[in-house]
């Protein structure tokens, strides 16, 4: 499809959008003249031939209405920023507030994000499962997390296209690049397995406890991070520590907190490959190992990258 | 409030690229990114190489001025209390020695030229094989942006060519040395590993003294920026 066929039918788009139908010959022959004949800038002519549209069919400028930028969940950085996104309902929460229409989760490839269907909005409501448009949707920062809104200037369109989801099964090669608090030799909670911080339990708090051993880490491959909990199987298969090796680490010296520095020093820095499950923030890790790899078979295989593009 | 932002990737990258970046771009929340010659932002990295030397800035100070190899040349970083886990780690060390770093970046602007420096957040002792991988790994990623380079379609690609103009085929050059050298090395086993040490440090003090001539003073600059970090702390 050459390029002005392609913003010939965004233009027809724009206007189907807010419920006009035009002519693509038209639009086509009218975008060809000015850009191909008369060398007027593509922005310009799509503006130009916008314009003449909605002149000649009587619509006041406002009833137009513009989509915000089609973009991935992956790329929702900051909020406050209007976007629009092709997506799957992945799941649907119960709403706790009168103010909330419907909440839950929705996917594209690149990742799932919350969303928020604000009642005023007065919107159809999506189903689990179906893929629908979000246009116009607005990106905000709840809890620490991003999520997107659904107001009263957003649109919904469901859509005939299947989306797919990040794969929840991942099998990634990385360096081990940070572990957080509350690592290494923990007390959690005998009643309900929290983690003790300072041996009170957030829901119970002084309370009797138990040992165990865990790692809360970031795993970082150059273009993504993931954040990962090690069990004490994994830890022990890495290390060697396991909980009695730990518990035993610690009254030796008097010191629980020995045991993360030790695990920090065998494991920080250190490239793994692992397979695992996404959870909604962390990656649960069934197997884990040190990278073992052939250095001479990957050293070749990039040079010969270098050679091929240096001739071509 | 950290834990609250979207972590940023750690980066790999050798540090004649590194060296050479010298455009900040400042984002919202605070976050400061660098742009690097292969047209990607950078505001965090993870490095594998030698430590050469650490020296303390002024006595008692417990801020530490570090130089670290790679094959194509030094990373110069600073380590100061606010990163205890890496000051700790780094009086127990003893150089030479290979080390993984995770680090933030940063430029110190001087009157004459600007200036890339690493505040660790991570210092530990590793083997040599995973320095190996980490060569391997950044070469990959480094003819990776060069080949985004080449296509020129992203707007940080564009703003790179205009800003730096790299020589593309000087990076692939060093990428390959860099890389040649692993399989040198598998050769010649019975080369110790002393002494490979001591030749990267030879190339590293090298590189060194064409730096020097550029940057006349390292302590010329300040260092504003402990103001911000007990700011951040402390907000």
């Amino acid at each position: 499809m050459d390029r002005i066929h392609k913003l010939s039918e965004e233009v027809v788009k724009k206007f189907k959008n807010s419920g006009y139908d035009v002519n693509i010959k038209d639009v086509y022959k009218r975008l060809k003249l000015l850009i191909d004949e008369f060398k007027v800038p593509e922005d310009e002519a799509v503006r130009t031939v916008t314009n003449y549209l909605l002149k000649e069919l009587d619509i006041p400028r406002d009833k137009l209405v513009v989509d915000s930028p089609l973009v991935k969940i992956a790329d929702i950085g900051s909020p406050g920023q209007w976007i629009s996104l092709k997506a799957k309902v992945v799941q649907l929460w119960d709403s706790s507030s009168p103010n909330v229409s419907q909440v839950g989760l929705i996917g594209d490839e690149t990742g799932i994000i919350k969303f928020v269907i604000w009642a005023k909005a007065n919107k159809p409501e999506v189903e689990e499962g179906k893929n629908y448009l979000f246009a116009n949707v607005v990106t905000d920062r709840f809890g620490g997390k991003m999520q997107v809104n659904i107001n009263k200037y957003s649109r919904i369109e469901e859509i005939d296209e299947d989306i797919s989801l990040p794969p929840r099964d991942v099998d990634i090669v990385g360096a081990l690049v940070a572990i957080q608090q509350n690592s290494g030799l923990i007390r959690r909670c005998k009643i309900c397995n929290r983690v003790l911080t300072k041996g009170v339990c957030p829901i119970h708090g002084k309370t009797e406890a138990y040992d165990d051993l865990r790692i809360k880490g970031v795993m970082d491959d150059g273009e993504n991070y993931y954040e990962v909990i090690l069990n004490e199987e994994n830890i022990k298969n890495l290390t060697g520590i396991g909980l009695e090796e730990a518990i035993e680490l610690a009254r030796k010296h008097y010191d629980r907190e020995i045991v993360l520095s030790e695990l920090k020093n065998k494991l920080l820095g250190r490239y793994f490959r692992f397979k695992g499950r996404r959870g909604e923030r962390y990656l649960i890790v069934n197997d884990i190992e040190f990278l073992q790899y052939d250095e001479v078979e990957k050293a070749k295989e990039i040079l010969s990258k270098i050679g091929g593009e240096t001739i071509g | 409030m950290d834990k609250f932002l979207k972590r940023s990737v750690a980066k790999r990258v050798f540090s004649f690229e590194l060296n050479e970046a010298t455009y900040k771009v400042e984002s919202d929340e605070k976050l400061v990114q660098i742009l690097l010659p292969t047209g990607t932002l950078c505001s965090r990295v993870f490095i594998v190489g030698v430590l050469l030397d650490r020296e303390e800035t002024r006595p008692d100070s417990d801020f530490w001025k570090i130089r670290v190899s790679d094959p194509t040349g030094v990373f110069r970083g600073f380590v100061g209390k606010f990163q205890p886990d890496a000051l700790e780690n780094l009086l127990k060390i003893d150089p030479p020695e290979i080390v993984a770093i995770v680090s933030k970046v940063r430029i110190f602007e001087g009157t004459t030229s600007n200036l890339v420096t690493l505040r660790p957040e991570v210092i530990v002792p590793v083997e040599r094989d995973v320095m190996n991988y980490w060569i391997l790994e950044t070469a990959e990623q480094t003819l990776k942006r060069i080949k985004d380079m080449k296509k020129g379609e992203s707007e940080l690609v564009e703003m790179a060519w205009k800003i730096y103009n790299p020589d593309l085929s000087y990076y692939e050059s060093k990428i390959r040395d860099a890389v040649s050298a692993i399989l040198k090395v598998e050769k010649e086993e019975e080369v110790s590993e002393e002494e490979i040490e001591e030749e990267t440090a030879d190339i590293s003090e090298s590189f060194e003294e064409d730096l020097e001539l550029e940057i006349p003073d390292i302590d010329e600059f300040e260092f504003e920026e402990e103001e911000i970090d007990l700011n951040d702390i402390l907000g």
